[in-house]
């Protein structure tokens, strides 16, 4: 069975073309808007690999990172966080809470598939 | 339209959804400039709006975006006092993004020289707020290619060092302990290694594994030593294990480095040193003479205290987000722009629906019509005078539905007569003729498949008449004609047809030629007596042309056999009037093949009929006293003499006749005939089912409907029973 990336992204074309190139690549795909309603979605699936955003309405990807962290079917979860070069110590904050595989924004999608294919496959 | 369109139009309102945040975000920054989360949320917004721009590839608003992210970056951390004249500023930076979006819309990803002016006029604005920082920042964002230039003094060798042999890279790999609870899987960095080269040797370190009983299963113990022969370079290589950085000791040796980087090399890793070099050697990174060499500048080095070390390279010193990524970003935003530049263009004007799912949405509506006959006839039945009310004002809402669901098939057929314009200019000018053409009812719609197949059979009848119907200069002067000939494009709606006419102002057709030609070819048997009009719709037989000369252009006795072809199989009729000396007309009739027409539904007997709405003139009482004479199937009307037709003969129907019978007038092919009826039951939507095959050759029948009551009904074929009159006055 195909591996499952949540994507979490509160802009929806992002989510929109991530799922399309992910699916493409023979994943399955999940999207949430922000933090939290991505922390309800982790509930009930089974998720090999979650991109994140980091800033988002209501609860941000950091926040989010820090929670899914502590639960224990997404402990050994890898992360991946699409950083942004005009906040350096963003990325440094996501490290600290878990997340250790990144992308700079902006980013297309062969970058994305790349960075996925060090984590996991298909 | 592509997923990837559909998310690019996606992108289009969310990012004017955005943009609106923005608008009403900066004048609050201006009442509010304390109020933290708002400066987030207009932050929030311009970052949004770059990342999904860069996802598509659209270079130029990544590029402007970015300066505006970073100058809200600054007074989001306070860096920055958003002032008067700053939030204008971002304002008019917002109308800019807003204008871009815009273009966008309109296919236009690749902004024109203005544009750009006001985008950079802009942009030097916005950095003249920023520090020296800020500005250096951004100047680095746009000119990334620099930071390419990477590990210099890596390539340079310093003098008098040792270099070892091996063409290959060398790599150490020391996973820490928390790789794997970081959701890292060694593997993997090594899987995707291989992706740039090919991995010679490798081997398995597990010294640091503790005895079974302390160790931890979530723990990574593991180290590699790999020999890498790869054309890459080295911050490719580094770039592999970006993501392990910091859980990992990772080393990376080029070939033909020196010696000493060995050395330093075996120093550094926890293993025993000598267990190491056995590694290097067995693996073929350093033959036992460098080995040799590495460990004896070791003790050299131990012994001399002042020999500086080396610092090993670590991978967290050169980070993507300087400029590698950038740079890609940028190039591959390029292409793919050019790509997709060619599809937006057509894309945003207008959506192409497959045709199948049109003929489905109207079919469908066929089938609600009738649904909501049956409705109107049981409430009418049951006498439901409030359903009736509310089931007419429905009704009156699928009529409507259903005029526009067919007008999605409808297109004016000016597009296609205006074709002729050059057609005419290039032929007449060919052939040394002056001819105007003249358009009229360019506004008439029809179906598109209708309009696509009629473009031939038009083709043909314009050439004909452009070179045998107008005459050269001389004769036209001679007889007195304007000069310049006239050849007429018409268009027009009439009873739920279409009529197209090609019509000249030439020498017109000279009915004797055509059928001394019609006998001389056996088309007609010299008994037979024909009508001019049966004779000049011989020239729509196969093998019969008058012109005297074969012309390049027409003449061979195909074109209007063809023309009659095409025009049958759209169920259609084409008739030629033709007056000597005067010109022609051709006339195309074609159904306007929508599925639904008006229809007036009358009864004969027990029997419905329906009669295309749009060809009844007028419905008057029947009785025998009107009969003109009482000889004859004759009427006054209007003080005209109008023959008329009995259903009831006609269709032998036996059911009761009703005391007082109706006539209908009806129009077809310019003519005015009556249908006798027993009573009348009003308009009618009528969906037609066309008939079966079995019936085809049955006359006066274009099709058939099925009514609310689920009654069949035939839908009269006014032209032809205007035509069975013809012949039966003819033949009196």
């Amino acid at each position: 069975m195909a591996k499952t990336i949540l994507v979490v992204d509160d802009s929806a074309s992002i989510r929109q073309v991530v799922s399309i190139a992910l699916k493409g690549a023979g994943y399955e795909v999940i999207t949430a808007n922000d933090g939290q309603d991505a922390l309800k979605k982790l509930d009930g699936h089974k998720i090999h690999l979650i991109v994140t955003d980091v800033n988002m309405p209501v609860m941000d990807g950091i926040a989010f990172v820090r929670e899914a962290k502590k639960l224990p079917d997404y402990k050994f979860t890898p992360f991946i966080m699409l950083t942004t070069e005009s906040q350096p110590e963003k990325k440094a904050e996501g490290k600290e809470a878990g997340a250790k595989a990144w992308i700079v924004k902006p980013f297309q999608p062969p970058q994305l598939l790349d960075a996925v294919s060090r984590l996991i496959s298909p | 339209m592509d997923e990837l369109e559909q998310a690019k139009q996606t992108f289009v309102s969310e990012a004017q959804d955005l943009l609106r945040d923005m608008e009403s975000g900066l004048m609050q920054i201006e009442a509010e400039p304390d109020d933290a989360e708002n400066i987030n949320a207009v932050f929030r917004a311009a970052h949004t709006i770059k990342g999904s721009a860069g996802l598509f590839g659209l270079a130029h608003i990544v590029s402007f975006t970015h300066v505006v992210e970073t100058v809200l970056e600054r007074i989001r951390s306070g860096k920055l006092p958003p002032s008067g004249d700053l939030i204008a500023l971002l304002l008019e930076c917002r109308d800019h993004i807003e204008s871009l979006i815009e273009l966008l819309t309109r296919g236009i990803e690749t902004p024109d020289a203005d544009t750009e002016q006001r985008a950079e006029a802009l942009r030097t604005q916005l950095l003249g707020f920023l520090d020296g920082e800020g500005g250096a920042e951004t100047a680095k964002a746009h000119a990334p290619a620099s930071v390419l230039e990477h590990d210099v003094a890596e390539s340079q060798v310093p003098d008098g060092q040792y270099l070892v042999r091996s063409r290959y890279w060398h790599i150490s790999l020391r996973f820490g302990e928390g790789v794997l609870r970081n959701g890292m899987e060694p593997l993997s960095f090594i899987r995707y290694l291989k992706k740039l080269g090919e991995i010679v040797h490798i081997s398995t370190l597990y010294d640091a594994m503790p005895p079974a009983a302390s160790m931890d299963p979530e723990s990574c113990y593991l180290g590699f030593e790999i020999v890498f022969d790869s054309a890459a370079t080295k911050p490719d290589i580094e770039r592999v294990f970006e993501f392990v950085e910091d859980d990992c000791q990772i080393r990376i040796i080029p070939p033909h480095s020196e010696v000493t980087r060995f050395r330093e090399l075996i120093e550094a890793l926890p293993e025993a040193d000598l267990k190491v070099g056995e590694i290097l050697l067995k693996s073929g990174a350093l033959t036992e003479q460098e080995l040799e060499a590495a460990l004896h500048n070791q003790v050299v080095a131990e012994n001399q205290a002042d020999v500086p070390q080396l610092p090993v390279k670590r991978l967290g010193e050169i980070l993507v987000e300087q400029g590698v990524v950038h740079a890609e970003t940028v190039r591959s935003a390029l292409d793919k722009q050019d790509k997709v530049q060619a599809n937006k263009l057509k894309e945003s004007k207008s959506i192409r629906i497959d045709a199948d799912r049109l003929d489905d949405l109207i079919n469908l509506m066929g089938e609600l019509v009738i649904g909501s006959a049956a409705a109107t006839l049981m409430a009418r039945k049951h006498d439901l005078i409030d359903v009736l009310e509310a089931v007419s004002s429905i009704s009156r809402l699928i009529e409507d539905i259903h005029d526009r669901s067919l007008r999605l098939r409808m297109v004016q057929i000016a597009d296609t007569f205006n074709r002729f314009r050059r057609v005419v200019r290039d032929i007449s000018r060919e052939i040394g003729k002056d001819i105007d053409l003249i358009i009229d009812g360019g506004e008439t719609e029809l179906d598109k498949s209708v309009v696509e197949k009629i473009g031939d059979p038009l083709t043909h009848l314009v050439r004909n008449a452009i070179d045998h119907g107008i005459e050269n200069a001389e004769t036209r002067a001679l007889l007195g004609k304007p000069a310049n000939g006239q050849i007429r494009l018409n268009a027009y709606h009439e009873s739920g047809s279409i009529i197209i006419e090609v019509s000249d102002d030439g020498g017109g057709i000279d009915a004797d030629k055509v059928l001394a030609k019609a006998l001389a070819n056996g088309l007609v048997a010299p008994t037979q007596t024909l009508t001019e009009k049966e004779i000049f719709q011989l020239i729509f037989e196969p093998g019969l042309s008058t012109a005297e000369k074969v012309s390049n252009l027409s003449g061979r006795g195909v074109g209007m056999d063809v023309v009659k072809r095409n025009v049958i199989a759209l169920r259609g009729t084409v008739e030629v009037t033709s007056e000597l000396g005067a010109g022609t007309t051709v006339t195309i009739r074609l159904p306007l093949t929508l599925s639904i027409i008006d229809g007036f539904l009358v009864m004969v007997g027990d029997s419905s009929y329906v009669l295309p709405l749009d060809s009844v003139v007028e419905c008057v009482e029947f009785t025998e006293e009107s009969r003109h004479g009482h000889e004859g199937n004759y009427v006054a009307w209007h003080e005209h003499v109008l023959s008329f037709v009995d259903l009831r003969e006609l269709f032998k129907e036996k059911g009761p006749k009703a005391a007082r019978q109706t006539i209908v007038v009806v129009q077809g092919g310019g003519q005015k005939i009556g249908l006798v009826v027993d009573q009348f039951l009003g308009e009618f939507q009528t969906v037609i089912k066309p008939l079966n095959k079995l019936f085809e050759k049955l006359h006066c029948v274009s099709g058939s409907t099925i009514l609310g009551s689920g009654e069949v009904a035939l839908i009269l074929d006014v032209l032809a029973m205007t035509r069975l009159v013809e012949t039966r006055v003819e033949a009196e």
